[in-house]
């Protein structure tokens, strides 16, 4: 009733049913909000697929004027006029993109799987097309005799590339082959991811008031809720009763660790686990183990046609690893101390077992429990104890002041512009000398129409093409949401994603280069987590936490003590966390180093020669095991999954660079930091960037100590 | 899930159009992980009218202490025009109680003073009573004070006395409002200040207008006849209706 009266505030999000006419269309018209921001308030769901037929049109129409320009092809009338092509899909592409993920209903849901086809139809018209590639190809042919600045040269390298890894350079009989491919593998992807979410959502355990032994109130209560939810949903009577007042446990790793780690019932603990380890290798038929062999033989087929030794060597020319010995290099390093601290975990936990006079070996599915107990014995954090000092304000301006402080940047929060949700704050993102660069949109809280987890994404890209053009970028998390009068309090894991997640921002809104397409984030995967992960690093040293980890209700500053512990608790259980981690990186990297005269291989006996190489242990399943891999089969992670500690390594030897200055500030350090990852985008090859930051290639010892791998944790 | 796989590769092929850190393809992974979306609405809205009030609350917050004394204020007096038109036809029914200036003044006075006593205690959170309760009985005080009018030629004696009862009830109508708000807890006191001031305006300007229009008819002999008596009628002729309306409609 009163709600609305002291403020403009959005409108509720409603559904019309009435088509808007043409005019109407906000992406038909240009926006003067404050900055571009969207004018969210007035995109209904209506408007977006007019907009994309528009869209992808208009695209095409551009392409072709461009195919066709009587002119000979040059940079500027081929590359930049490409570069320029796209504008209004782009426009609505990020709108919907963005809000299907974080603020979705069931119209866009709709949309989407109406879109999805459309769109890669669309997408395939431009990297296919032949008359396109020639002219490309023209203008690479003449590169040296252009004149070209490094970025300009850079982007038609890999503009020309991108249509050559679509297979532009081979003849028709080649390029029939790879089309063939690629329509068996994407079928073979989709099945994979199927069959996952089938087996996953697939298996149950429905327990009933006397199994609960040593489960928390908070657990027992979110699978009385699950339960209810099925019960409700049920089709039949005989479904109704089956969950009534029970209790449901499933695979999916949210109801799972909680259940893992707090239950007493060995047996229970076993019959799931074991179920989430067996998902797509049940041989029924949902099973994956045939479908992820194919698909690793049609991949190395694939590069074999692309002239590519193995899946891996396509994959890797355009990473920051550039060949598979190099990313088996970097894992095999961190292997054996991985393991080695692993063992020294299996004994602490046995030891815990022991001293509960039970009789049994640790095995996988008892990791969280006992993990969990040396945790309680040998760190003794208490997670709630640290929660009151880190509200979401204070952490936000933790990571503000942690950005001023290297970069000079400030931060005005624009109460008054509304965007698709009132939980969605603005703020506008200033330089040192006080200009404009960029609108930062933090969405915190979790939501039921907002997917789960932590992204950066944007609204608007960067380029200095047409004029300047600032970006603005959104981060979006699933904090919890305030209750009653106190603020929101996070966790302190919440507040390492939120300064990673503010480092992809950071990566998004310094971007300062000419051509949009190599703005911001869009180096290669196993670079881009760098510049998110180097600022977690701010979060954990002790004077900037104590610069803003103050008490909500009392305004003390976070105990020493406290601190102490949070950071030594930082180094616990990393054996586990890294072993299995790697297991999984490796499986991957075997997986795609495969060649084409390779035979079909039985994906159980591949996997477990593979364990057998690098001598896991049994206490350890791989993070996904080649059935479940969804990273690898059903997304873009093929011989990619390296890439986190790949990151990994990158951030720790670039923190310890301010380590080594003495001043974690240091004002020469953070400018080359700027200048070099930050602004550049994928301007420049990305072991380059890193090494005019650097001024040498990355080292694993930091990320070895970081971690407490190099021996020194007890 | 085909979607999103599709959507990371017209992403890669349209050279990275959207600039998402976590790409799509993570979305499907962490359908796997995680469990779908559960889209329902009566959560959604939930979740929203929260949102909307911390939304509130931070612009609130913002503004400075003058900014925010007048939003109040001005909060107060919409409530009453044009917003409270049960509290402007409570203020109309005290207006035709009589045409002396003083016994008005005693009764806007006790309206005046139980109201504020009864909003600074439910906004405080001391006294909180249900608005299904609250609001009928707001449209009998109106009836009440309309018959009241009718039956007695002259302002009773008790009449202050049970004003200020009714003012207690109206208090804690004017209080829904204000919370509704979110009224920020480190300025409580100015807020609520500034809210009753901008009631008392609206009140003002209610009583005002219906002095400039009924003020050459009041000496009349047939003033009582044809205005007190009709207008009041109609006043608790609303009044029922709202009270019927409230609690059976």
């Amino acid at each position: 009733m009163g709600i609305g009266l002291l403020a403009a505030c959005e409108s509720q999000p409603e559904k019309s049913e009435n088509a808007t006419p043409i005019a109407e269309n906000p992406f038909f018209q240009e926006w003067t909000t404050p900055f571009g921001i969207p004018p969210f308030g007035q995109i209904k769901d209506e408007h977006y697929m007019p907009a994309f037929e528009r869209g992808m049109e208009e695209n095409l129409a551009e392409i072709d004027a461009i195919v066709n320009n009587p002119e000979e092809p040059t940079f500027s009338n081929t590359l930049e006029e490409l570069e320029r092509s796209g504008k209004l899909l782009t426009k609505v592409q990020r709108v919907f993109g963005n809000l299907t993920g974080s603020n979705t209903n069931e119209t866009l849901q709709e949309l989407q799987r109406e879109l999805s086809p459309l769109l890669s139809a669309h997408s395939d018209k431009i990297s296919l097309n032949e008359g396109l590639f020639d002219r490309v190809e023209a203008v690479y042919q003449q590169r040296e005799s252009l004149d070209l600045s490094a970025e300009q040269l850079k982007l038609l390298e890999d503009t020309r590339k991108s249509f050559v890894r679509s297979g532009a350079l081979l003849d028709e009989e080649e390029k029939a082959k790879i089309t063939e491919i690629n329509s068996e593998l994407s079928e073979l992807l989709t099945a994979f991811g199927q069959n996952l979410l089938a087996e996953t959502n697939g298996f149950e355990l429905i327990l009933e008031e006397s199994d609960l032994e040593g489960l928390s109130e908070g657990v027992r209560a979110a699978a009385a809720e699950a339960a209810a939810e099925k019960a409700e949903s049920a089709e039949t009577d005989e479904d109704k009763v089956k969950y009534e007042g029970k209790y449901v446990f499933t695979p999916h790793r949210s109801s799972m660790y909680p259940f893992l780690t707090e239950s007493d019932r060995r047996d229970l603990r076993e019959q799931l686990y074991t179920a989430y380890t067996q998902r797509g290798d049940n041989d029924d038929e949902e099973d994956n183990k045939e479908i992820a062999a194919k698909i690793a033989k049609l991949r190395a087929e694939r590069a074999k046609l692309m002239g590519y030794e193995t899946h891996a060597h396509f994959v890797l020319e355009e990473r920051m690893l550039k060949t598979p010995e190099e990313v088996y290099n970097l894992l095999d390093e961190l292997w054996k101390p991985s393991l080695q601290r692993a063992k020294v975990e299996v004994k602490d936990m046995q030891a815990v077992v022991n001293a509960e006079g039970k009789d049994f070996e640790i095995a996988s599915w008892d990791w969280w429990q006992y993990s969990e107990k040396v945790r309680k014995e040998k760190y003794d954090l208490d997670e709630a104890a640290l929660k009151p000092y880190l509200s979401l304000d204070n952490v936000l301006n933790g990571v503000f002041e942690t950005t001023n402080q290297l970069w000079g940047l400030t931060y005005t929060e624009l109460f008054d512009i509304n965007t698709y949700h009132p939980d969605a704050r603005v703020w506008e993102v200033k330089d040192k000398d006080g200009t404009h660069l960029g609108i930062f949109i933090g969405d915190y809280f979790t939501r039921s129409n907002k997917r789960g987890g932590a992204w950066m994404s944007s609204f608007k890209g960067q380029s200095n093409l047409d004029g300047e053009e600032r970006p603005i970028v959104v981060n979006v998390c699933n904090f919890p949401a305030p209750v009653g009068d106190a603020p929101s309090l996070l966790s302190f894991e919440n507040v390492t994603t939120l300064f990673h997640e503010f480092g992809h921002a950071m990566h998004g809104i310094l971007t300062n280069v000419t051509y949009g397409s190599m703005s911001g984030t869009s180096g290669p995967r196993d670079f881009t987590e760098f510049p998110a992960q180097l600022l977690e690093h701010w979060a954990s040293e002790p004077e900037i936490l104590k610069s803003f980890a103050t008490h909500y209700e009392t305004g003390e500053v976070m105990p020493d003590e406290l601190i102490e512990k949070l950071l030594k608790a930082s180094k616990f259980n990393q054996g586990f966390a890294n072993t299995e981690y790697l297991a999984a990186s490796i499986l991957d990297m075997d997986w795609h180093t495969l060649t084409a005269d390779d035979q079909l291989k039985d994906a159980d006996a591949f996997e477990e020669a593979t364990m057998k190489r690098i001598g896991i242990i049994d206490e350890i399943v791989p993070r996904y095991r080649s059935t479940y891999f969804a990273h690898i089969f059903a997304g873009g992670y093929a011989a990619g999954y390296y890439s986190y500690v790949h990151s990994a390594v990158l951030d720790s030897d670039g923190f310890e660079a301010f380590k080594e200055s003495g001043d974690v500030f240091n004002p020469e350090l953070a400018a080359k930091l700027r200048e070099n990852v930050y602004e550049k985008g994928s301007t420049e090859e990305a072991m380059e960037l890193y090494k005019k930051f650097r001024g040498r290639e990355p080292s694993i010892d930091a990320l070895l100590k970081v971690r407490g791998l190099d021996g020194s944790t007890d | 899930m085909k979607i999103i796989n599709k959507f990371c590769l017209l992403a890669f092929l349209l050279l990275s159009i959207s600039a998402l850190s976590h790409p799509l393809d993570e979305f499907l992974i962490l359908d796997i992980e995680e469990g779908q979306m559960n889209l329902e609405d009566e959560e959604m809205t939930e979740e929203y009218v929260a949102a909307l009030k911390r939304q509130q609350q931070r612009r609130l917050a913002a503004k400075t202490g003058s900014e925010r004394f007048w939003l109040f204020t001005k909060a107060g007096v919409e409530h009453i025009i044009p917003k409270g038109i049960d509290h402007i036809l409570f203020v109309l029914g005290l207006f035709f109680s009589s045409l002396f200036f003083r016994p008005l003044l005693w009764q806007v006075t006790a309206f005046t003073l139980a109201h504020t006593i009864t909003l600074a205690m439910a906004v405080l959170g001391v006294l909180t009573i249900p608005g299904e309760i609250v609001e009928p009985l707001i449209a009998l005080s109106i009836v009440w004070v309309a018959v009241e009018n009718c039956l007695f030629k002259k302002t009773t004696k008790w009449r202050p006395a049970i004003v200020f009862g009714f003012g207690l009830l109206h208090g804690l109508g004017f209080a829904s409002v204000l919370s509704a708000y979110g009224l920020p807890k480190a300025n409580f006191v100015p807020a609520l200040l500034a809210f009753n001031i901008g009631v008392e305006i609206g009140q003002l300007l209610v009583l005002l207008g219906a002095a400039v229009l009924f003020w050459l008819t009041r000496k009349k002999f047939w003033y009582r006849k044809r205005v007190q008596i009709p207008a009041s009628l109609t006043i608790a002729t609303v009044g029922f209706y709202w009270f019927v309306e409230r609690v059976f409609l």
